[in-house]
């Protein structure tokens, strides 16, 4: 039955425009303003070294973000909910892979960014040709990689990360800027100019702001969602690659963390949950905006326990201000 | 619902017969729930043909003690999802509640008697039902969209309990695990307990709660035009998964006599699954939690099968996780066809 | 001696986002009246409808029920008043049984439970009193979406009367229903009527409303028109009311009649949108698709571009049979559809205009799918100018241009796609005059070039002045078709309601006719 008496439930947008004004210069004050605030409960918090340090954890959450975008670019309630799981698959294959040995670093590239596609396509199927939905889809991918983890490590994860990875991520490459800083800054161009300048990025806002709309000129509405969500997969596997580059050392759930905290980093940075709407450069702002949080919540020496509440209650924040559906009654 | 015969006098004098559903109509009502019921009975068969000694009283009560839990709550899913929403924070509900209540029987240890276990078991039942009102709060009145707001209230419930309880740990009391695995005429407590769930649904579906659940997923606007308080229902459903979330989570303590702050996580998906596997749709208005309470069940013996399949250890959780994803599928291609008027 | 009105709305109000669906509505319909609310497309009378059963909330203005102001917050307010209704677009739930649909939100309770057999007796009561009577035994167990659509829509009628209303409201309520079934619901009204029941009706087949009701308001873009007494008019002059002055618009030059076939469309069936729908769009030509609306005009454009399923028949595009089955196949051959509604179809809101008008032609420009800013700026600004669209900047978001400025954006991204078929579906809803004769001229522009276009409008004026050829569209299939003298607004309008144009006033029933009668392939379809 067509929508009997004109009531829809899309995520309503109204005046919610008013505050998309700029919506990304807002997260880039608010990450500021964060900092100021660690400064104030921790004085050395906004130290030249302290802040490339954020950075530098921030940029992790920053290329899985990446993905995540895109995935909630494309609207129909899009998400990927297993992005944390192939982020610590990658990871554990990368050094698997690697053994310590420099040689196969390309090998393990490859293998990882191959498998996050093809993990991330297998999702894109399910959910714009079986139309199931993405969180439940994505849930279901996370389960199936966890498994698929288990298997590949026989439960202890083996390997090191290859000394020159180490070297790529960790060390500066000039400026004192860390390597992995520069990874997450060209990468941020690139897929600025995917969304900006390809026909793809241009497909990718109109499928996600109105799908009919878009089916009705021309555009291939389910390649474009499929495509979506296998650079999710791709950017989880590389963000789970360049990591093992961080901590040497591997262990099975690297990116349990990662799920939430990327669609906050987007929502934050302006995002519509509903699709169409947004930028990287916001996830960007967004990922150190989460990031600088959760060093503040380190600071006021706040567990576990207590980060996770937080980062529950942040999202449900977010959803109120910028993600309400339409009343029932018009 | 009976099959019985009224006779009808209309305006026009004219005398009908009344008569119930056909038994073709019934049929394909519960469609769902017969084919969860075939599937249901083919992987006894399979199990028992890898575990023969399936049906000895003790192994029974492990796999219903085992099961209990998720047949809890599925049935606290099916209530969200029938209105078409879904709720992601089964989980952290269900190990919150896990977690109040050790700790409770912590603070109670050295008192006995009924008190000291029931006290316990009523608060952790009740915080399972206000987490569930907040998610209806939040989704009814907010108007928040179902999906993420309940999956991020996962993470508030699953921080909670990591506070109260941060490392695994704390006892149980054993007049709770008595009852909880004894028996009762020969027959295990825990199968009771589901046959117990089966006749509290049957009633939640014979009220008009019940019928409104299905209505406004069925069609929320028809529904809303019909005169139907469709926040209040919506809230109710939540607050009913709470409920039952919170039993689950009971069940389960009860189950492993201890507390464990990681210990629901994996319960959102399956429960999920085992609705949809029972024949609910996730689009709402169709299903029912006697499919749920079968699904829950057959996922059980999933387990058991890979097990006493030699599967080798690390790849149980891989082919479960593959099941899942295979059944959301067929679930979702054999789609809605028939829905539309 | 003064009889108060028993249902009264003054000073109506509404408008969803741009549009104003009520500007000052006022009605009233008294005990023991059936009132007609009539109008065309947009005047607004749904609206009116859903305001009296709560579903819409009004801007501004009163309801009064039997001389008391009453506040409104849902439905369940209007039902406690007595206030039930028969919605054009049906407020059952599919999966639920007809007795489950008929008894929602009321059902008969005994200690806390539904009690099912009550349910059943009352609905069986109900239900006898109407489908018995056809001789049609209704069960009351089948879910409500396998019934046919008549079916459905007596259901939907008893589940109004199972609430024992003291207004009644039908709108749309024969849309489904076979002249038989109509009688009887006539019965019924009338028996209503007697009961002291105030009836509202909404209804475009004036034969009805000539038939059964008493009085008739008419409301034009949102406003009363006027209000007369069914035994003191004619259906021609309702008619008038609807319609208003005739504004004359210079008709357009007319194409040649010899031109090669652009488009033919051959035996085309789906479902019940499309039946049987056979004819041929010359090169230069403009032709139209009128009727009522929802006759299947919008669904059979959509079928030419390839968004709407076909079951049978064929698409010949210049004399070549050619396979449509995705919008980028009909894009490929130059056919290009102009939905009306922009909103949900036109356009996508949020982003630029300048994304909106480049997007169809995306990959003509692109080079290994690198898009060049300037070449994109210079073929964006190349359509703006054209169609004249006046805005401050092409990257303000489309959401934020006016009606008319959205509509030439939605032409104007085919611009650049070399169309040939242009189908536009009710294309100028909403739009200005001004704009619309821009349009108007540049279809024209357009045709002279070689182009032709099959439109679907809910304004008759604008058939009239833009059409070389209207077909008149009635239940899927094309029942009539007007060119040259016969071609008048009059003509039009009535010919779509089915009513013979000047007439005198008769008991009249719906024209039987068909103009192809060709079987369904697939077998035999209830008529």
């Amino acid at each position: 039955m067509r929508s009997p008496l004109s009531t829809c439930t899309n995520i309503g947008t109204g005046n919610v425009r008013r505050m998309f004004a700029n919506p990304v210069a807002l997260a880039y004050l608010l990450a500021v303003a964060l900092f100021m605030l660690g400064q104030v409960l921790s004085p050395g918090f906004m130290s030249a070294a302290q802040i490339l340090n954020v950075l530098r954890v921030a940029s992790f959450l920053g290329i899985v973000a990446a993905g995540q975008t895109l995935v909630i670019l494309a609207g129909g309630e899009g998400i990927d909910l297993s992005v944390g799981s192939i982020m610590s698959l990658a990871a554990v294959m990368t050094a698997h892979i690697t053994l310590a040995r420099d040689a196969f670093l390309l090998h393990a590239l490859a293998a990882v960014i191959l498998i996050g596609l093809a993990l991330g396509a297998i999702s894109g199927l399910g959910i714009a040709c079986l139309r199931i939905p993405p969180l439940v889809m994505t849930l279901g991918m996370a389960s199936v990689v966890q498994g698929l983890t288990l298997v590949y490590t026989q439960g202890q994860p083996r390997g090191r990360s290859a000394p020159l990875l180490n070297k790529i991520v960790v060390e500066p490459w000039f400026l004192g800027i860390p390597g992995i800083l520069i990874i997450w800054l060209l990468l941020a161009i690139a897929v600025s100019v995917l969304l900006e300048r390809t026909s793809y990025g241009r497909r990718l806002y109109a499928v996600g702001s109105n799908r009919v709309a878009a089916a009705l000129s021309g555009v291939n509405v389910q390649r474009t969602v499929v495509t979506a969500y296998a650079l999710s997969g791709m950017f989880a596997a590389l963000a789970g690659y360049l990591f093992v580059g961080y901590t040497t050392t591997v262990f099975l759930d690297i990116g349990g963390d990662y799920v939430l905290r990327s669609v906050a980093a987007v929502v934050v940075g302006g995002t519509s949950l509903a699709g169409g709407i947004g930028t990287y450069a916001g996830s960007v702002a967004g990922s150190v905006v989460l990031t600088v949080l959760d060093a503040i919540l380190t600071t006021l020496r706040m567990g576990a326990a207590g980060r996770e509440v937080v980062h529950g209650i942040v999202l449900v924040l977010l959803l109120v201000a910028y993600g309400r559906q339409r009343k029932l009654r018009q | 619902m009976g099959s019985h015969t009224h006779t009808v006098t209309d305006s026009g004098e004219n005398l009908h017969q009344v008569t119930g559903p056909s038994w073709r109509i019934r049929a394909r009502r519960n469609s769902g729930l017969i084919v969860s019921l075939i599937v249901f009975t083919v992987v006894v068969v399979v199990n028992r043909v890898l575990q023969p000694n399936l049906f000895d009283r003790p192994v029974l009560r492990s796999n219903l003690t085992t099961f209990l839990p998720l047949v809890l709550a599925s049935v606290g899913q099916t209530m969200v999802v029938l209105t078409g929403a879904i709720d992601l924070s089964i989980g952290g509900i269900v190990t919150l509640v896990n977690v109040a209540t050790v700790a409770l029987f912590g603070a109670m240890s050295g008192r006995t008697g009924m008190g000291a276990i029931l006290l316990p078991v009523i608060v952790g039942v009740a915080t399972g039902v206000a987490a569930g009102a907040v998610n209806g709060a939040l989704v009814a009145y907010l108007r928040l969209q179902p999906l993420i707001a309940t999956f991020a209230t996962n993470f508030i419930w699953m921080g909670l309990a990591l506070y109260v309880l941060p490392t695994p740990g704390g006892s149980v009391p054993d007049g709770l695990c008595r009852v909880y695995r004894g028996y009762f005429i020969g027959v295990p407590n825990s199968a009771w307990f589901i046959v117990l769930t089966f006749l509290i649904w049957y009633l939640v579906r014979r009220r008009k709660l019940g019928r409104y659940l299905y209505a406004i997923g069925g069609s929320e606007n028809s529904a809303y035009a019909s005169g139907i308080n469709v926040s209040a229902v919506r809230l109710t459903s939540y607050a009913l998964c709470g409920l039952f979330s919170g039993l689950s989570g009971i069940a389960l303590t009860a189950d492993i006599a201890s507390g464990d702050p990681l210990v629901g996580g994996p319960l959102t998906l399956s429960s999920v699954t085992a609705a949809v596997i029972g024949g609910t749709r996730l689009s709402g208005g169709e299903g029912g939690a006697a499919g749920s309470i079968v699904g829950a069940m057959i996922l059980g013996l999933a387990r058991n099968i890979i097990f006493f399949a030699n599967v080798p250890p690390f790849y149980q959780d891989f082919v479960y996780g593959l099941l899942v994803i295979g059944a959301l599928a067929i679930a979702a291609a054999s789609g809605v066809r028939r829905r539309s008027i | 001696m003064v009889v108060l009105p028993y249902i009264e709305a003054t000073g109506i109000r509404k408008r969803f986002g741009g549009v104003v669906a009520l500007d000052g509505a006022n009605f009233a319909c008294e005990r023991g009246e059936v009132h007609a609310l009539l109008g065309a497309n947009g005047s607004g009378k749904s609206t009116l409808a859903k305001v009296f059963t709560g579903i819409v909330a009004p801007d501004a203005g009163e309801i009064r029920v039997e001389g008391r102001t009453i506040t409104v917050r849902g439905p369940a307010d209007m039902y406690r008043l007595g206030i039930a209704a028969v919605y054009q677009e049906l407020s059952l739930v599919p999966q639920l049984s007809v007795t489950e649909n008929i008894m929602l939100g009321h059902e008969v309770e005994s200690r806390g439970l539904v009690h099912e057999s009550k349910c059943w007796e009352v609905a069986a009561g109900l239900l006898s009193d109407f489908a018995a009577r056809l001789g049609r035994q209704l069960s009351l167990h089948i879910p409500v979406m396998d019934l046919s659509p008549a079916d459905q829509q007596i259901v939907e009628i008893v589940k109004a009367l199972s609430r024992e209303p003291k207004v009644l409201i039908l709108d749309e309520a024969t849309a489904s229903l076979r002249s038989r079934e109509v009688e009887v619901l006539f019965e019924l009204v009338r028996r209503l009527r007697e009961g002291g029941c105030a009836i509202i009706f909404i209804s475009h087949r004036m034969e009805e409303v000539m038939q059964i009701c008493d009085r008739a308001t008419v409301l034009r873009n949102g406003k009363v028109a006027a209000t007369v007494r069914i035994g003191d008019t004619t259906p021609q002059e309702l008619v008038k009311f609807m319609v208003g002055d005739v504004d004359t618009v210079g008709r357009q030059v007319k194409a040649r009649v010899d031109a090669p076939v652009a488009l033919r469309v051959n035996h085309l069936w789906s479902g019940r949108a499309i039946k049987d729908v056979t004819l041929e769009v010359r090169q230069g030509e403009v032709v139209g698709l009128g009727g009522l609306q929802g006759q299947g005009q919008s669904e059979l454009l959509k079928a030419v571009f390839g968004a709407y399923p076909i079951e049978a028949g064929q698409i010949e595009i210049d004399g070549r049979q050619v396979a449509v089955r995705r919008p980028a196949d009909a894009i490929q051959l130059g056919i290009v559809l102009v939905p009306g509604n922009r909103a949900r179809e036109g356009l996508c809101l949020p982003r630029s205009v300048f994304e909106n008008v480049t997007l169809p032609s995306l990959p003509k420009r692109s080079w290994h799918g690198l898009l060049s800013p300037r070449v994109e700026r210079a073929a964006a600004t190349g359509v703006i100018d054209r169609l004249e669209v006046r805005l401050g900047s092409m990257f303000q978001p489309a959401s934020s241009l006016s009606g008319g400025n959205q509509q030439k954006i939605v032409i104007g991204k085919w611009l650049l796609s070399e169309a040939r078929v242009l189908l536009m579906d009710d294309a100028t809803k909403g739009v200005d005059v001004r704009t619309r004769h821009e349009l108007y001229r540049f279809i024209r522009n357009l045709c002279d070039r070689g182009a032709c276009v099959l439109m679907n409008s809910s304004d008759n004026a604008e058939l009239v002045t833009v059409c070389d050829r209207i077909l008149i569209m009635y239940e899927g299939e094309i029942v009539e078709e007007l060119s040259g003298s016969s071609l008048t607004e009059e003509t039009l309008v009535a010919a779509s309601l089915r009513v013979e144009a000047g007439a005198e006033r008769a008991g009249g029933f719906v024209r039987e006719g068909k103009v192809h009668g060709e079987p369904h392939p697939h077998g035999d379809r209830q008529r």
